[in-house]
Protein backbone atom coordinates (compact mmCIF):
# COMPACT_ATOMS: atom_id res chain seq x y z
CA UNK A 1 0.00 0.00 0.00
CA UNK A 2 1.02 3.40 -0.96
CA UNK A 3 1.75 5.55 2.48
CA UNK A 4 -0.50 8.99 2.12
CA UNK A 5 0.09 11.42 4.51
CA UNK A 6 -2.76 12.06 6.75
CA UNK A 7 -1.65 15.44 7.78
CA UNK A 8 -5.31 17.45 8.30
CA UNK A 9 -7.19 14.73 9.59
CA UNK A 10 -4.03 13.83 12.16
CA UNK A 11 -3.96 17.91 13.06
CA UNK A 12 -7.57 18.43 13.44
CA UNK A 13 -7.80 15.77 16.07
CA UNK A 14 -4.96 16.72 17.84
CA UNK A 15 -5.53 20.24 18.18
CA UNK A 16 -7.31 20.24 21.60
CA UNK A 17 -4.27 18.12 23.41
CA UNK A 18 -1.65 20.47 21.06
CA UNK A 19 -3.33 23.87 22.01
CA UNK A 20 -3.74 22.94 25.87
CA UNK A 21 -0.25 21.78 26.50
CA UNK A 22 1.61 24.64 24.16
CA UNK A 23 -1.12 26.91 26.13
CA UNK A 24 -1.07 25.93 29.51
CA UNK A 25 2.35 23.98 29.93
CA UNK A 26 5.09 25.30 27.42
CA UNK A 27 4.15 28.78 26.98
CA UNK A 28 3.74 29.25 31.15
CA UNK A 29 7.13 27.46 31.54
CA UNK A 30 8.76 29.90 28.74
CA UNK A 31 7.93 32.73 30.98
CA UNK A 32 8.95 31.18 33.85
CA UNK A 33 12.15 30.97 32.32
CA UNK A 34 12.67 34.33 31.70
CA UNK A 35 11.50 35.11 35.41
CA UNK A 36 14.36 33.27 36.69
CA UNK A 37 16.22 36.22 34.96
CA UNK A 38 14.42 38.87 36.95
CA UNK A 39 13.78 39.36 41.07
CA UNK A 40 10.37 38.92 40.45
CA UNK A 41 8.98 39.08 43.79
CA UNK A 42 4.94 38.37 45.14
CA UNK A 43 2.91 41.42 43.94
CA UNK A 44 5.56 43.73 42.66
CA UNK A 45 6.57 44.16 38.80
CA UNK A 46 9.93 42.22 37.58
CA UNK A 47 12.79 43.73 36.47
CA UNK A 48 15.76 41.82 34.43
CA UNK A 49 19.13 40.88 36.62
CA UNK A 50 20.59 38.90 34.02
CA UNK A 51 21.94 35.51 35.62
CA UNK A 52 21.31 37.60 39.20
CA UNK A 53 19.59 34.34 40.79
CA UNK A 54 21.74 31.88 39.30
CA UNK A 55 24.77 33.68 40.44
CA UNK A 56 23.01 33.86 44.19
CA UNK A 57 22.49 30.63 44.34
CA UNK A 58 26.04 29.17 43.46
CA UNK A 59 27.32 31.74 46.33
CA UNK A 60 24.52 30.15 48.88
CA UNK A 61 25.73 27.68 50.99
CA UNK A 62 22.22 26.92 51.85
CA UNK A 63 21.63 26.20 47.85
CA UNK A 64 25.08 23.25 48.29
CA UNK A 65 23.10 22.00 50.85
CA UNK A 66 20.05 21.38 49.34
CA UNK A 67 21.78 19.77 46.10
CA UNK A 68 24.03 17.45 48.64
CA UNK A 69 21.02 16.46 50.54
CA UNK A 70 18.92 15.89 47.17
CA UNK A 71 21.30 13.53 46.24
CA UNK A 72 22.20 11.55 49.36
CA UNK A 73 17.83 11.09 48.85
CA UNK A 74 17.67 10.31 46.09
CA UNK A 75 20.44 8.11 45.75
CA UNK A 76 20.18 5.78 49.16
CA UNK A 77 16.15 5.67 48.45
CA UNK A 78 16.50 4.29 44.57
CA UNK A 79 19.24 1.96 45.75
CA UNK A 80 17.05 0.34 48.24
CA UNK A 81 13.67 0.56 45.96
CA UNK A 82 15.08 -1.32 43.23
CA UNK A 83 16.96 -3.94 45.91
CA UNK A 84 13.45 -4.55 48.06
CA UNK A 85 11.47 -4.27 44.24
CA UNK A 86 14.16 -6.94 42.96
CA UNK A 87 13.36 -9.27 46.32
CA UNK A 88 9.77 -8.48 46.05
CA UNK A 89 9.81 -9.75 42.26
CA UNK A 90 11.50 -12.68 42.77
CA UNK A 91 9.49 -14.08 45.78
CA UNK A 92 6.22 -13.42 43.61
CA UNK A 93 7.61 -15.49 40.52
CA UNK A 94 7.57 -18.00 42.66
CA UNK A 95 4.87 -20.93 42.88
CA UNK A 96 3.37 -19.44 46.46
CA UNK A 97 -0.03 -20.07 47.48
CA UNK A 98 -2.94 -16.94 46.95
CA UNK A 99 -0.27 -15.61 44.75
CA UNK A 100 -2.95 -12.66 43.26
CA UNK A 101 -3.59 -11.78 46.96
CA UNK A 102 -0.13 -11.15 47.90
CA UNK A 103 0.84 -9.16 45.01
CA UNK A 104 -2.32 -7.33 45.64
CA UNK A 105 -1.71 -6.67 49.47
CA UNK A 106 1.98 -5.87 48.29
CA UNK A 107 1.14 -3.50 45.91
CA UNK A 108 -1.02 -1.34 48.04
CA UNK A 109 1.56 1.37 49.96
CA UNK A 110 1.74 2.65 46.24
CA UNK A 111 -1.69 2.88 45.25
CA UNK A 112 -2.82 5.35 48.59
CA UNK A 113 -2.51 8.79 48.10
CA UNK A 114 1.28 10.13 49.39
CA UNK A 115 -0.09 12.21 51.93
CA UNK A 116 -2.22 9.48 53.40
CA UNK A 117 1.15 7.06 53.73
CA UNK A 118 3.00 10.33 54.99
CA UNK A 119 0.97 11.12 58.13
CA UNK A 120 0.37 7.43 58.44
CA UNK A 121 4.09 7.25 59.39
CA UNK A 122 4.43 10.88 61.12
CA UNK A 123 1.31 8.92 63.59
CA UNK A 124 4.70 5.61 63.78
CA UNK A 125 7.14 7.75 64.03
CA UNK A 126 5.70 10.29 66.73
CA UNK A 127 7.42 10.40 70.34
CA UNK A 128 4.00 11.08 72.04
CA UNK A 129 2.35 7.42 71.95
CA UNK A 130 4.24 6.43 68.54
CA UNK A 131 4.21 2.77 68.30
CA UNK A 132 8.03 2.38 66.68
CA UNK A 133 9.44 3.54 69.76
CA UNK A 134 7.03 1.18 71.60
CA UNK A 135 7.55 -1.77 69.84
CA UNK A 136 12.00 -0.98 69.52
CA UNK A 137 11.79 -0.39 73.74
CA UNK A 138 10.05 -3.24 74.34
CA UNK A 139 12.53 -5.48 72.37
CA UNK A 140 15.63 -3.54 74.09
CA UNK A 141 16.70 -2.24 70.54
CA UNK A 142 16.72 1.10 72.07
CA UNK A 143 16.97 2.39 75.92
CA UNK A 144 14.99 5.67 75.45
CA UNK A 145 12.24 7.11 73.33
CA UNK A 146 13.76 8.08 69.96
CA UNK A 147 12.84 11.38 68.26
CA UNK A 148 12.85 9.88 64.69
CA UNK A 149 12.05 13.57 63.24
CA UNK A 150 14.67 15.30 65.22
CA UNK A 151 17.77 15.07 64.67
CA UNK A 152 18.90 16.16 61.14
CA UNK A 153 20.42 12.85 59.96
CA UNK A 154 18.04 10.61 62.12
CA UNK A 155 15.62 12.62 59.87
CA UNK A 156 16.97 11.99 56.47
CA UNK A 157 16.84 8.64 57.33
CA UNK A 158 13.32 8.12 58.60
CA UNK A 159 11.79 10.55 54.95
CA UNK A 160 13.75 7.83 52.97
CA UNK A 161 12.13 5.49 55.18
CA UNK A 162 8.87 6.82 53.96
CA UNK A 163 10.01 7.03 50.46
CA UNK A 164 11.18 3.64 50.19
CA UNK A 165 7.89 2.32 51.60
CA UNK A 166 5.83 3.44 48.64
CA UNK A 167 8.58 3.41 46.09
CA UNK A 168 9.07 -0.45 46.45
CA UNK A 169 6.07 -1.61 44.77
CA UNK A 170 6.51 0.07 41.46
CA UNK A 171 9.82 -1.06 41.00
CA UNK A 172 8.69 -5.11 42.70
CA UNK A 173 5.87 -5.02 39.85
CA UNK A 174 8.14 -3.74 37.05
CA UNK A 175 10.35 -6.49 37.62
CA UNK A 176 7.98 -9.12 38.01
CA UNK A 177 6.41 -8.61 34.77
CA UNK A 178 10.22 -8.55 33.31
CA UNK A 179 10.76 -12.17 35.19
CA UNK A 180 7.49 -13.57 34.12
CA UNK A 181 9.27 -13.74 30.25
CA UNK A 182 12.15 -15.29 31.05
CA UNK A 183 11.39 -18.97 29.91
CA UNK A 184 11.24 -21.70 32.51
CA UNK A 185 12.98 -24.20 30.52
CA UNK A 186 16.83 -22.04 30.59
CA UNK A 187 15.96 -22.87 34.51
CA UNK A 188 15.14 -26.45 34.07
CA UNK A 189 18.25 -26.55 31.61
CA UNK A 190 20.32 -24.62 33.98
CA UNK A 191 19.57 -26.63 37.47
CA UNK A 192 20.03 -29.86 35.64
CA UNK A 193 23.73 -28.55 34.91
CA UNK A 194 24.02 -27.86 38.74
CA UNK A 195 23.98 -24.33 38.80
CA UNK A 196 23.29 -23.07 42.18
CA UNK A 197 20.64 -20.38 43.11
CA UNK A 198 23.10 -17.92 43.66
CA UNK A 199 24.80 -18.78 40.41
CA UNK A 200 21.43 -18.70 38.23
CA UNK A 201 20.51 -15.43 40.38
CA UNK A 202 23.52 -13.89 38.73
CA UNK A 203 23.92 -15.72 35.47
CA UNK A 204 20.60 -15.48 34.51
CA UNK A 205 17.91 -13.62 36.26
CA UNK A 206 19.61 -10.51 36.87
CA UNK A 207 20.58 -10.13 32.93
CA UNK A 208 17.33 -11.13 31.48
CA UNK A 209 15.67 -8.04 33.97
CA UNK A 210 18.64 -5.65 33.50
CA UNK A 211 16.79 -3.68 30.70
CA UNK A 212 13.44 -3.44 32.71
CA UNK A 213 15.07 -2.66 36.05
CA UNK A 214 17.51 -0.12 34.71
CA UNK A 215 14.13 1.56 33.03
CA UNK A 216 12.48 1.29 36.21
CA UNK A 217 15.11 2.50 38.43
CA UNK A 218 15.58 5.24 35.76
CA UNK A 219 11.89 6.75 36.23
CA UNK A 220 11.79 6.40 40.00
CA UNK A 221 14.54 8.33 40.27
CA UNK A 222 13.20 11.34 38.33
CA UNK A 223 10.42 10.79 40.68
CA UNK A 224 12.52 10.65 43.76
CA UNK A 225 14.63 13.59 42.78
CA UNK A 226 11.40 16.04 42.91
CA UNK A 227 9.51 14.47 45.87
CA UNK A 228 8.01 16.93 47.88
CA UNK A 229 5.16 15.83 49.80
CA UNK A 230 6.66 13.51 51.86
CA UNK A 231 9.80 15.60 53.02
CA UNK A 232 7.85 19.10 53.37
CA UNK A 233 4.70 17.71 55.31
CA UNK A 234 7.36 15.63 57.21
CA UNK A 235 10.09 17.67 58.36
CA UNK A 236 9.41 21.21 56.09
CA UNK A 237 13.65 20.46 55.24
CA UNK A 238 14.27 20.75 58.37
CA UNK A 239 15.90 20.23 61.62
CA UNK A 240 18.32 22.72 61.07
CA UNK A 241 17.93 22.19 57.15
CA UNK A 242 18.93 18.48 57.15
CA UNK A 243 16.28 17.58 55.07
CA UNK A 244 16.26 20.56 52.64
CA UNK A 245 16.33 19.39 49.34
CA UNK A 246 16.01 21.04 46.47
CA UNK A 247 12.19 20.64 45.50
CA UNK A 248 11.55 22.30 49.31
CA UNK A 249 14.32 24.80 49.04
CA UNK A 250 12.19 26.26 45.90
CA UNK A 251 8.83 26.36 48.09
CA UNK A 252 10.26 27.51 50.62
CA UNK A 253 12.13 30.92 49.13
CA UNK A 254 8.87 31.14 46.42
CA UNK A 255 6.12 31.03 48.77
CA UNK A 256 7.27 31.87 52.13
CA UNK A 257 10.16 34.28 51.13
CA UNK A 258 8.00 35.48 48.43
CA UNK A 259 11.14 35.03 45.64
CA UNK A 260 9.43 33.70 42.43
CA UNK A 261 12.38 34.77 40.22
CA UNK A 262 14.90 32.68 42.58
CA UNK A 263 12.47 29.93 43.10
CA UNK A 264 12.33 29.47 39.31
CA UNK A 265 15.85 29.60 39.03
CA UNK A 266 16.55 26.14 41.59
CA UNK A 267 14.14 24.94 39.55
CA UNK A 268 15.61 25.52 36.50
CA UNK A 269 18.80 24.58 37.76
CA UNK A 270 17.67 20.92 38.16
CA UNK A 271 16.74 20.55 34.82
CA UNK A 272 19.64 18.81 33.13
CA UNK A 273 20.14 15.73 34.89
CA UNK A 274 16.60 15.65 34.79
CA UNK A 275 16.41 16.12 31.21
CA UNK A 276 19.12 13.61 30.69
CA UNK A 277 16.93 10.92 32.74
CA UNK A 278 13.94 12.02 30.43
CA UNK A 279 15.60 11.39 27.23
CA UNK A 280 16.96 8.22 28.25
CA UNK A 281 13.36 7.00 29.42
CA UNK A 282 12.01 8.81 26.11
CA UNK A 283 14.55 6.73 23.96
CA UNK A 284 13.81 3.58 25.33
CA UNK A 285 10.52 3.56 25.65
CA UNK A 286 9.69 4.69 21.70
CA UNK A 287 11.76 2.20 20.72
CA UNK A 288 10.13 -0.63 22.16
CA UNK A 289 6.39 1.15 20.87
CA UNK A 290 7.94 1.42 17.70
CA UNK B 1 16.93 -36.43 43.77
CA UNK B 2 16.54 -36.14 47.58
CA UNK B 3 19.33 -33.58 47.24
CA UNK B 4 17.38 -31.51 45.09
CA UNK B 5 14.15 -32.05 47.45
CA UNK B 6 15.73 -30.91 50.37
CA UNK B 7 17.21 -27.77 48.84
CA UNK B 8 13.25 -26.98 47.46
CA UNK B 9 12.24 -27.52 51.09
CA UNK B 10 14.41 -24.98 52.15
CA UNK B 11 13.70 -22.82 49.35
CA UNK B 12 10.23 -22.92 49.68
CA UNK B 13 11.01 -21.93 53.65
CA UNK B 14 13.45 -18.73 53.01
CA UNK B 15 10.50 -17.56 49.92
CA UNK B 16 7.96 -17.95 52.75
CA UNK B 17 9.58 -15.90 55.53
CA UNK B 18 10.98 -13.10 53.05
CA UNK B 19 7.38 -13.06 52.24
CA UNK B 20 5.73 -12.75 55.45
CA UNK B 21 8.28 -10.04 55.90
CA UNK B 22 7.26 -7.75 53.48
CA UNK B 23 3.74 -8.18 54.49
CA UNK B 24 4.57 -7.37 57.48
CA UNK B 25 6.19 -4.39 56.21
CA UNK B 26 3.53 -3.11 53.66
CA UNK B 27 0.61 -3.58 55.84
CA UNK B 28 1.78 -2.55 59.27
CA UNK B 29 1.43 1.29 58.76
CA UNK B 30 -2.35 0.56 57.15
CA UNK B 31 -3.41 -1.49 59.68
CA UNK B 32 -2.00 1.13 62.57
CA UNK B 33 -4.16 4.05 60.65
CA UNK B 34 -6.92 1.78 61.26
CA UNK B 35 -6.98 0.49 64.25
CA UNK B 36 -5.73 4.55 64.87
CA UNK B 37 -8.63 6.05 63.75
CA UNK B 38 -11.28 3.57 65.67
CA UNK B 39 -9.81 4.87 69.12
CA UNK B 40 -10.72 7.67 71.58
CA UNK B 41 -8.71 10.61 71.82
CA UNK B 42 -7.44 9.20 75.79
CA UNK B 43 -6.40 5.87 74.27
CA UNK B 44 -4.66 7.23 71.48
CA UNK B 45 -2.20 8.00 73.68
CA UNK B 46 -1.75 5.10 76.06
CA UNK B 47 1.76 4.97 77.32
CA UNK B 48 0.98 1.01 75.92
CA UNK B 49 -0.82 1.18 72.93
CA UNK B 50 -3.55 -1.53 72.24
CA UNK B 51 -3.57 -3.78 69.19
CA UNK B 52 -6.76 -2.93 68.52
CA UNK B 53 -9.46 -0.18 69.76
CA UNK B 54 -10.50 -1.24 73.42
CA UNK B 55 -13.15 1.24 73.29
CA UNK B 56 -14.34 1.01 69.64
CA UNK B 57 -15.60 4.37 68.60
CA UNK B 58 -16.17 6.37 65.71
CA UNK B 59 -15.65 10.04 67.62
CA UNK B 60 -12.39 10.62 65.07
CA UNK B 61 -14.98 10.19 62.24
CA UNK B 62 -17.71 12.53 63.68
CA UNK B 63 -15.03 14.66 64.60
CA UNK B 64 -13.88 15.06 61.03
CA UNK B 65 -17.39 15.55 59.65
CA UNK B 66 -17.21 18.71 61.62
CA UNK B 67 -14.59 19.81 60.76
CA UNK B 68 -16.57 20.48 57.05
CA UNK B 69 -14.29 17.36 55.75
CA UNK B 70 -17.32 16.35 53.53
CA UNK B 71 -16.68 19.36 51.44
CA UNK B 72 -13.19 18.83 50.52
CA UNK B 73 -14.28 15.17 49.66
CA UNK B 74 -17.13 16.95 47.54
CA UNK B 75 -14.21 19.40 45.63
CA UNK B 76 -11.77 16.66 45.34
CA UNK B 77 -14.72 14.25 43.56
CA UNK B 78 -15.73 17.15 41.62
CA UNK B 79 -12.44 18.19 39.99
CA UNK B 80 -11.00 14.80 39.69
CA UNK B 81 -14.23 13.81 37.70
CA UNK B 82 -14.12 16.79 35.59
CA UNK B 83 -10.64 16.81 34.75
CA UNK B 84 -10.63 13.13 33.65
CA UNK B 85 -13.71 13.15 31.42
CA UNK B 86 -11.76 16.26 29.67
CA UNK B 87 -8.77 14.43 29.38
CA UNK B 88 -9.91 10.97 28.33
CA UNK B 89 -11.98 12.84 25.81
CA UNK B 90 -9.24 15.03 24.12
CA UNK B 91 -6.66 12.50 24.96
CA UNK B 92 -8.39 9.99 22.54
CA UNK B 93 -8.73 11.90 20.00
CA UNK B 94 -4.69 12.92 19.73
CA UNK B 95 -3.69 9.43 20.84
CA UNK B 96 -5.70 7.81 17.78
CA UNK B 97 -4.02 10.27 15.41
CA UNK B 98 -0.86 9.46 16.74
CA UNK B 99 -1.35 5.38 16.68
CA UNK B 100 -3.27 4.90 13.22
CA UNK B 101 -2.01 7.86 10.86
CA UNK B 102 0.50 8.55 9.19
CA UNK B 103 1.71 12.61 9.26
CA UNK B 104 4.47 14.62 8.94
CA UNK B 105 5.85 15.45 12.74
CA UNK B 106 4.42 12.46 14.48
CA UNK B 107 8.05 11.66 15.86
CA UNK B 108 8.54 14.80 17.55
CA UNK B 109 5.01 14.77 19.15
CA UNK B 110 4.99 11.45 20.62
CA UNK B 111 8.36 12.57 22.25
CA UNK B 112 7.29 15.95 23.24
CA UNK B 113 3.90 14.34 25.25
CA UNK B 114 6.54 11.90 26.92
CA UNK B 115 8.12 14.59 27.99
CA UNK B 116 5.22 16.30 29.20
CA UNK B 117 4.22 12.91 31.38
CA UNK B 118 7.77 13.06 32.87
CA UNK B 119 8.34 16.66 33.76
CA UNK B 120 7.86 16.85 37.68
CA UNK B 121 5.34 18.80 39.10
CA UNK B 122 8.19 20.49 41.12
CA UNK B 123 9.57 22.40 38.44
CA UNK B 124 6.29 23.22 36.65
CA UNK B 125 4.47 24.58 40.08
CA UNK B 126 5.32 28.16 39.88
CA UNK B 127 4.73 28.74 36.54
CA UNK B 128 1.34 27.34 36.86
CA UNK B 129 0.41 28.97 39.90
CA UNK B 130 2.08 32.10 38.24
CA UNK B 131 -0.52 31.36 35.26
CA UNK B 132 -3.66 30.80 37.82
CA UNK B 133 -3.64 33.77 39.55
CA UNK B 134 -2.76 35.72 36.13
CA UNK B 135 -6.03 34.55 34.81
CA UNK B 136 -7.85 35.02 38.42
CA UNK B 137 -8.66 31.40 38.50
CA UNK B 138 -6.36 31.67 41.50
CA UNK B 139 -7.90 29.99 44.95
CA UNK B 140 -10.77 27.85 43.67
CA UNK B 141 -11.51 24.51 41.98
CA UNK B 142 -11.39 26.06 38.91
CA UNK B 143 -7.81 26.79 38.75
CA UNK B 144 -7.16 23.54 39.63
CA UNK B 145 -9.46 22.21 36.98
CA UNK B 146 -7.58 24.42 34.43
CA UNK B 147 -3.81 22.96 35.56
CA UNK B 148 -4.78 19.36 36.92
CA UNK B 149 -4.64 18.58 32.79
CA UNK B 150 -0.73 18.93 32.34
CA UNK B 151 -0.87 15.56 34.06
CA UNK B 152 -3.52 13.60 33.54
CA UNK B 153 -3.47 14.37 29.42
CA UNK B 154 0.20 13.30 28.73
CA UNK B 155 -0.40 10.49 30.85
CA UNK B 156 -3.38 9.39 29.55
CA UNK B 157 -2.33 9.86 25.95
CA UNK B 158 0.59 7.80 26.33
CA UNK B 159 -1.65 5.05 28.03
CA UNK B 160 -4.35 5.59 24.82
CA UNK B 161 -1.89 5.38 22.08
CA UNK B 162 -0.32 1.52 23.12
CA UNK B 163 -4.03 0.03 23.60
CA UNK B 164 -4.75 1.59 20.02
CA UNK B 165 -1.27 0.29 19.10
CA UNK B 166 -2.49 -2.79 20.30
CA UNK B 167 -5.53 -3.62 17.69
CA UNK B 168 -4.74 -5.26 14.81
CA UNK B 169 -4.93 -2.71 11.41
CA UNK B 170 -6.82 -5.44 9.46
CA UNK B 171 -9.66 -5.02 11.58
CA UNK B 172 -9.97 -1.03 10.55
CA UNK B 173 -8.70 -1.23 7.06
CA UNK B 174 -12.11 -4.48 6.54
CA UNK B 175 -14.21 -1.86 7.70
CA UNK B 176 -13.13 0.74 5.37
CA UNK B 177 -13.21 -1.47 2.28
CA UNK B 178 -16.62 -2.32 3.75
CA UNK B 179 -17.33 1.33 2.93
CA UNK B 180 -17.42 2.39 6.69
CA UNK B 181 -16.04 6.18 6.90
CA UNK B 182 -12.93 7.04 9.45
CA UNK B 183 -15.37 8.38 12.03
CA UNK B 184 -17.51 5.57 12.05
CA UNK B 185 -14.56 3.03 11.90
CA UNK B 186 -13.10 4.68 15.11
CA UNK B 187 -17.15 4.94 17.00
CA UNK B 188 -17.94 0.96 16.55
CA UNK B 189 -14.90 -0.51 16.07
CA UNK B 190 -11.43 0.93 17.19
CA UNK B 191 -12.86 2.85 20.34
CA UNK B 192 -15.17 -0.30 21.91
CA UNK B 193 -12.15 -2.73 21.38
CA UNK B 194 -10.23 -0.27 23.66
CA UNK B 195 -12.76 0.34 25.93
CA UNK B 196 -10.77 -1.61 29.01
CA UNK B 197 -7.64 0.22 28.29
CA UNK B 198 -10.57 3.22 28.03
CA UNK B 199 -11.70 2.50 31.69
CA UNK B 200 -7.93 1.85 33.22
CA UNK B 201 -6.51 5.40 31.73
CA UNK B 202 -10.04 6.83 33.40
CA UNK B 203 -8.94 5.08 36.65
CA UNK B 204 -5.86 6.12 36.96
CA UNK B 205 -6.08 9.77 35.90
CA UNK B 206 -8.72 9.82 38.37
CA UNK B 207 -6.47 9.00 41.16
CA UNK B 208 -3.39 11.14 40.35
CA UNK B 209 -5.81 14.38 40.62
CA UNK B 210 -7.49 12.65 44.00
CA UNK B 211 -4.34 12.37 45.56
CA UNK B 212 -2.81 15.55 44.40
CA UNK B 213 -1.31 18.21 46.80
CA UNK B 214 1.64 20.99 45.84
CA UNK B 215 -0.39 22.27 43.05
CA UNK B 216 -3.78 22.01 45.18
CA UNK B 217 -1.34 23.82 48.38
CA UNK B 218 -0.52 26.58 46.25
CA UNK B 219 -3.19 27.19 43.92
CA UNK B 220 -6.14 26.82 46.60
CA UNK B 221 -6.25 28.67 49.93
CA UNK B 222 -9.82 29.53 50.11
CA UNK B 223 -10.82 26.68 53.00
CA UNK B 224 -14.66 26.37 50.75
CA UNK B 225 -12.56 25.12 47.59
CA UNK B 226 -10.22 22.77 49.22
CA UNK B 227 -9.50 19.48 48.43
CA UNK B 228 -9.22 16.50 50.21
CA UNK B 229 -5.49 16.79 50.27
CA UNK B 230 -5.20 19.92 52.31
CA UNK B 231 -8.16 18.84 53.92
CA UNK B 232 -6.00 16.61 55.68
CA UNK B 233 -3.07 18.44 56.01
CA UNK B 234 -5.50 21.69 57.52
CA UNK B 235 -6.44 18.78 60.46
CA UNK B 236 -2.51 19.61 62.25
CA UNK B 237 -2.58 23.16 63.41
CA UNK B 238 0.69 24.37 64.84
CA UNK B 239 2.16 20.68 66.82
CA UNK B 240 -1.33 19.89 67.76
CA UNK B 241 -1.96 16.21 65.82
CA UNK B 242 -5.54 14.78 66.01
CA UNK B 243 -4.69 11.77 65.55
CA UNK B 244 -7.92 9.99 65.28
CA UNK B 245 -9.81 12.58 62.76
CA UNK B 246 -6.36 12.57 60.57
CA UNK B 247 -6.07 8.73 60.62
CA UNK B 248 -10.30 8.16 59.82
CA UNK B 249 -9.79 11.13 57.10
CA UNK B 250 -6.45 9.30 55.67
CA UNK B 251 -8.68 6.10 55.44
CA UNK B 252 -11.88 7.64 53.87
CA UNK B 253 -9.05 9.10 50.94
CA UNK B 254 -7.38 6.06 50.58
CA UNK B 255 -10.49 4.14 49.79
CA UNK B 256 -11.91 4.72 46.54
CA UNK B 257 -8.46 4.84 44.87
CA UNK B 258 -7.88 1.13 46.58
CA UNK B 259 -11.22 -0.05 45.21
CA UNK B 260 -10.39 1.74 41.73
CA UNK B 261 -6.77 0.03 41.70
CA UNK B 262 -7.93 -3.37 42.46
CA UNK B 263 -9.92 -3.62 39.15
CA UNK B 264 -7.22 -2.26 37.24
CA UNK B 265 -4.28 -4.01 38.68
CA UNK B 266 -3.47 -6.05 35.72
CA UNK B 267 -3.35 -2.50 33.21
CA UNK B 268 -0.97 -0.95 36.17
CA UNK B 269 2.65 -2.21 34.82
CA UNK B 270 2.70 -0.76 31.52
CA UNK B 271 0.47 2.43 32.44
CA UNK B 272 3.23 2.98 34.62
CA UNK B 273 6.34 2.26 32.60
CA UNK B 274 5.08 4.25 29.94
CA UNK B 275 5.02 1.42 27.95
CA UNK B 276 8.49 0.15 28.17
CA UNK B 277 7.95 -2.90 29.95
CA UNK B 278 6.09 -5.73 28.36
Amino acid sequence: MKIRLDNKLAYLLMSPVLVYLLAIMLLPFGWALYLSFTDKTVGVPAHFIGFGNYIDLLKDSMFWKAVKNTIIFTAVAVVLKSVFGMVMALVLNEKIIFRNLFRVLLFLPWTIPTIVSVFTWQWIYSDVGGVLNYLLLKINAIGRPIGWLAKPDLAMMSVIVVNVWRGIPFMGIAILAGLQSVSKEMYEAAMLDGAGAVKRFFYMTLPSVKEVTILAAVMTTIWTLNDFEIIWLLTRGGPDNGTQVLSTLSYTIGFLNMSLGKAIAIAIMTMPPLIMLINYVTKRSLASAD
Amino acid sequence: MILMENRSVTKQVVVYVTLAFMLLCALFPLYWMINTSFKSQGEIYNLTPNFWPKDFTWAGYDKLFEKGFLKNVKNSLVVSLVVSVFSIAVSMLAAYAISKLKFSGRGVISKGILYAYLMPRSVLFIPLYMLVSALGAGNSIWGLMLIYPTITIPYATWMLISYFKSIPVEIEEAAMIDGCSRSRTLRSIVLPLAAPGLAATFIFSFTLCWSEYLYALVVVTKSADKTITLGLADMIVGDVFAWGPLMGGSIIASIPVVIMYLFTSKYMVSGMTVGGVK
